[in-house]
């Protein structure tokens, strides 16, 4: 009984500081909203006070919503953070491995000085801040922005629709293929935190056209600010996306990240995200196949030590027949670590012939770690062919004791057996400088988490 | 080079090994033969560090050095090399890579420099080679979805590219046709020298009209039961193991020790 009151009186009082907390947003929202993009535009501006509205009326999503079940955003909440202003140069981390074309984002707005652009370069690659002043491109902008984003029922991406600063705008013309993968790159950098970043990106890819960007999101080390990002794909007929989403945040960062694609007729959309930092990481995926032979694989990998937290979820939408899904995630966690893997397929009444395979493989490394897996099958019609499967494990003990037999040490051993775990993942990035980043970036996460235990 | 004095092991309080005796020295090829369950890959992989028995000896030592205290990677290093009988698979981690952390590893405990991929790539298609292992089970994940005759001829490259002081091969003869059998015998003669010992560890008598052996041993309810030269291989193909066990019951029927129950043939 005790208890109960106690709970009550606590749950009055996260009311009162909740209501509290999101005034501080509305009050940051009305002194920042005329310098932020397309403040002059009255489209924007009502796009931006709608989520706005939808933010304060959502709150932060509590753990009794079924979608925030195992990831309690507290954290996040008890925290006042501020619009990043200075994007000072304090950390500016080795650009070399992002060959051009790239666009450079410092605390979610456009640093020309690092981002390199080909000017011979013949599709729309610009930032979103740039492109809302081109009056040539409002209406495909206007058509597009925030149009695959379900404000009222994700309220950090309704939060991002207030506040978003800049981001990518790839408008790739009919027939074209681009040849070079475009970087994406969003430095989080500065002294006085906490502060928030909130990228938006928007990609148009026209009919017959094919794609290939990777957004990369790095941060300085022991500082403690929030990444809130938004990214809309709209694939045309027959369009080929590539898409690659790689963090690899502070460690006490928070990072939440919801990419919204529609796919229209026989397009592909080939996404792998791949986490590696921060302290509470929230990526939701929605692919939405809009039209006949759309197809999409989506790849995930996440690897969590300490105390963090690595949540992924998912949902695929079959809209009509024919269009297939491919989905492959898998986790390693370690510490203290939790990961969460919610991956949703619905096949809706159309959808007959739909192809969907799931699976969510899981790597436990010590007896604390946890992983809550849930693949959801929703099928509204019979005539489909539908496939999950969800694995949990440990290291295997004949594994390494094969390995210690012919001369390798244990730590190497444990490296080796999670290498060729991640490796299902990683070998399938294809552009050789971000497979070896990664590479290169899950050895030193396995350094610190071997050597830490 | 190898002697053992007592040997016994259990696993979950069942006895495996019960005592046994054994001595190898340099230049022998030793063969243990025994039937199901006798303790042959128990002792194969108690030599080789598996630590989910409980041992206990009078003595296990290797070049006069204790090896029960030694890791599992130490053993190898100083030239302990147990061919698996079921190698085991890795997905993701490819065979190449891994031939080469191992022959790495051995290296530098010995004091030799490391291999660069490009020297241990030729240096293992060399080797691969007489074995009948082609570039590309070379560079396939390390015995996934290998056939049972490309898991055991990859077991002796690693024996080969690591050359061992004392190699275990447990049943690298086991599920491998004719043409196999021959190329693994050949793998496992050219790496017979003075200074190397080998033990075979087998069920059958086959594999030993190729690879010889000076001594024989016959493993029966965990310890050695009878030993001699290369013919009591042939005797025991002739006559199969009964006569053996039912000598063995004979000496092992003292009031003190409860009788497995036997399966009656119907």
């Amino acid at each position: 009984m005790q208890a109960r009151q106690g709970a009550a009186t606590k749950r009055g009082r996260i009311v009162s500081t909740m209501v509290a907390e999101q005034n501080v947003y509305a009050t940051q929202f009305s002194s920042i909203r005329e310098w932020l993009p397309g403040s002059h535009l009255p489209w924007v501006e009502q796009l931006r006070q709608k989520g706005m509205a939808e933010f304060l009326a959502l709150g932060f999503p509590s753990t009794k919503l079924e979608n925030w079940k195992y990831t309690n955003v507290a954290p996040i909440r008890r925290i006042t953070f501020e619009p990043a202003i200075d994007h000072s140069l304090s950390f500016i981390p080795e650009l070399d491995s992002f060959p051009r074309p790239r666009l450079v984002f410092i605390n979610g707005r456009f640093v020309p000085a690092l981002s390199e652009v080909d000017a011979e370069f013949n599709c729309h690659l610009r930032t979103l801040g740039e492109a809302l002043g081109d009056p040539k491109r409002l209406s495909i902008i206007e058509k597009h922005l925030g149009r695959y984003t379900n404000l009222s029922d994700h309220a950090f991406a309704a939060w991002n629709t207030a506040f978003f600063t800049d981001g990518a705008y790839l408008e790739i013309p009919r027939g074209l293929a681009v040849e070079h993968p475009i970087h994406l790159v969003f430095i989080a950098a500065g002294e006085s935190d906490p502060w928030a970043c909130y990228p938006r990106n928007l990609i148009v890819a026209g009919e017959d056209s094919q794609i290939t960007f990777v957004e990369t999101f790095i941060g300085s080390n022991n500082t403690v600010y929030l990444t809130n990002t938004v990214t809309e794909i709209a694939a045309g007929p027959n369009a080929v996306i590539d898409y690659y989403k790689i963090e690899v945040e502070s460690c006490q960062s928070f990072h939440v990240a919801a990419i919204n694609a529609h796919l229209d007729r026989d397009a592909s959309l080939t996404s792998h995200s791949i986490s590696f930092g921060g302290s509470l990481v929230r990526n939701d995926l929605n692919v939405s196949l809009d039209s006949e032979g759309a197809y999409c694989t989506l790849n995930g990998l996440f690897a969590v030590d300490g105390q963090r937290l690595a949540d992924n979820h998912t949902r695929i939408d079959h809209l009509c027949p024919h269009a297939s899904s491919r989905e492959l995630y898998k986790g390693v966690l370690a510490g203290n670590a939790e990961g969460v893997f919610n991956g949703a397929i619905v096949v809706h009444e159309n959808a007959q012939k739909t192809n969907a395979v799931q699976h969510s493989k899981n790597l436990l490394l010590s007896k604390q770690a946890q992983i809550n897996t849930k693949p959801q099958l929703e099928i509204r019609n019979n005539d489909v062919r539908c496939f999950h499967g969800a694995t949990i494990g440990q290291m295997d003990t004949d594994g390494i004791f094969y390995l210690k037999s012919r001369g390798i040490d244990e730590r190497e051993a444990k490296k080796i057996l999670v290498r060729g775990f991640a490796a299902e993942i990683i070998a399938g990035v294809r552009i050789p400088t971000v497979r070896e980043r990664l590479e290169h970036q899950l050895d030193s996460w396995l350094k610190r988490v071997l050597e830490a235990s | 080079m190898l002697r053992i004095r007592n040997l016994s092991t259990s696993i979950d309080g069942k006895p495996i090994l019960r005592g046994l005796n054994l001595d190898v020295h340099a230049g022998e090829v030793h063969a243990i033969m025994g039937p199901n369950g006798s303790g042959k890959s128990t002792f194969a992989q108690v030599l080789a560090g598996r630590d989910i028995y409980k041992i206990v000896a009078d003595e296990l030592s290797f070049d006069g050095r204790d090896v029960l205290g030694m890791a599992p990677e130490i053993r190898a290093r100083e030239g302990i090399f147990l061919a698996f009988q079921y190698p085991v698979e890795i997905p993701g981690v490819s065979n190449l890579y891994f031939l080469r952390a191992a022959v790495n590893a051995v290296r530098g405990h010995r004091g030799l420099p490391e291999l660069d991929a490009v020297d241990f790539m030729s240096h293992a298609r060399e080797q691969a080679k007489s074995l009948g292992i082609d570039d590309v089970m070379l560079k396939r994940s390390l015995n996934e979805g290998f056939s049972g005759g490309e898991k055991k001829r990859n077991e002796i490259l690693q024996l080969k590219l690591l050359e061992p002081r004392l190699a275990i091969l447990d049943e690298s003869d086991s599920s491998l046709h004719i043409d196999a059998l021959r190329v693994v015998a050949d793998g496992i003669n050219a790496m017979r020298s003075p200074d190397r010992a080998i033990i075979v560890v087998t069920h059958y008598q086959r594999l030993l009209n190729y690879v010889v052996p000076d001594h024989v041993h016959v493993l029966l309810g965990g310890r050695i039961v009878r030993s001699g030269g290369k013919d009591l291989a042939r005797e025991l193909e002739d006559k199969g193991y009964g006569w053996l066990e039912q000598e063995h019951e004979r000496s092992e029927c003292k009031p003190d020790r409860a009788q497995p129950p036997r399966e009656v043939a119907s």
